[in-house]
């Protein structure tokens, strides 16, 4: 299982919702929505994009703020 | 793990990653994000701290490829650059710009005035239904013929009669 956090003051919580739409093929995501950060766990990942998903996950999360 | 001190980055070759501190109170967070966006095909970027004082960015290489990440420390400095630059003058023009889209969408959409005068130029003005538009005169004159044929035909009938 890999998990990401995020800062609530830099990543919005729809940003991240609209990335796991995206993913949601290539692994199960949950959300942990907390006061300052927002926790993303990704299980079961698709082993042909295991070692990058967390970063290409991030990279599309980013790329929906701007 | 290697750190330039003119530039406020450091560069871990065994990771490929390189790490900014950036001061928020001269490049904003959007600013950041759109310096950001535009290097998200060539690394992975993740940015993390605080907003409001000092903003982390990490970039790490995406595998594959041969990035000199000290170049693009250089690089990504100067699109902060470009993009405050940018950030600054649509700050500067927002009055300006938020006038003239005002005014071009104000000519776009029809006026009243306008609608109500072609309207009046539609109408056949010549049409006159009630026959508010004929004198006095052509009214009743045409009353008074109708009353003297009346007249003339039964004046005629009782001559007839007397004969």
């Amino acid at each position: 299982m890999e998990s990401i956090e995020f800062d609530k003051q830099i990543y919005k919580l729809d940003a991240i919702k609209k990335a796991i739409t995206e993913f949601e093929k290539l692994a199960n995501f949950s959300i942990i929505d907390s006061n300052e950060i927002i926790k993303v766990k990704i299980n079961k990942i698709d082993p042909e994009v295991k070692d990058i998903l967390k970063d290409e996950f991030a990279n599309y999360v980013l790329g929906m703020q701007s | 793990m290697t750190k330039n001190k003119d530039f406020n980055f450091s560069i871990d070759k065994k990771q490929n990653q390189l790490k900014f501190t950036i001061n928020t109170k001269i490049y904003p967070l959007t600013v950041i994000y759109q310096a950001a966006y535009l290097f998200l095909d060539k690394v992975y970027i993740f940015l993390a701290g605080d907003p409001e004082k000092k903003l982390e960015v990490n970039f790490k290489s995406k595998p594959d490829s041969n990035t000199d990440l000290n170049q693009l420390a250089g690089l990504f400095y100067n699109e902060l650059l470009n993009q405050l630059l940018r950030y600054k003058v649509s700050e500067t023009n927002a009055k300006i710009r938020e006038y003239i889209v005002s005014q071009a969408l104000y000519n776009a959409v029809p006026n009243e005035v306008d609608e109500l005068l072609k309207e009046v130029e539609e109408e056949d003005w010549q049409e006159d239904p009630l026959g508010i538009a004929k004198t006095w005169e052509e009214q009743n004159q045409k009353q008074s013929k109708k009353k003297v044929k009346s007249k003339t035909s039964k004046n005629q009938g009782k001559t007839k009669k007397k004969k």
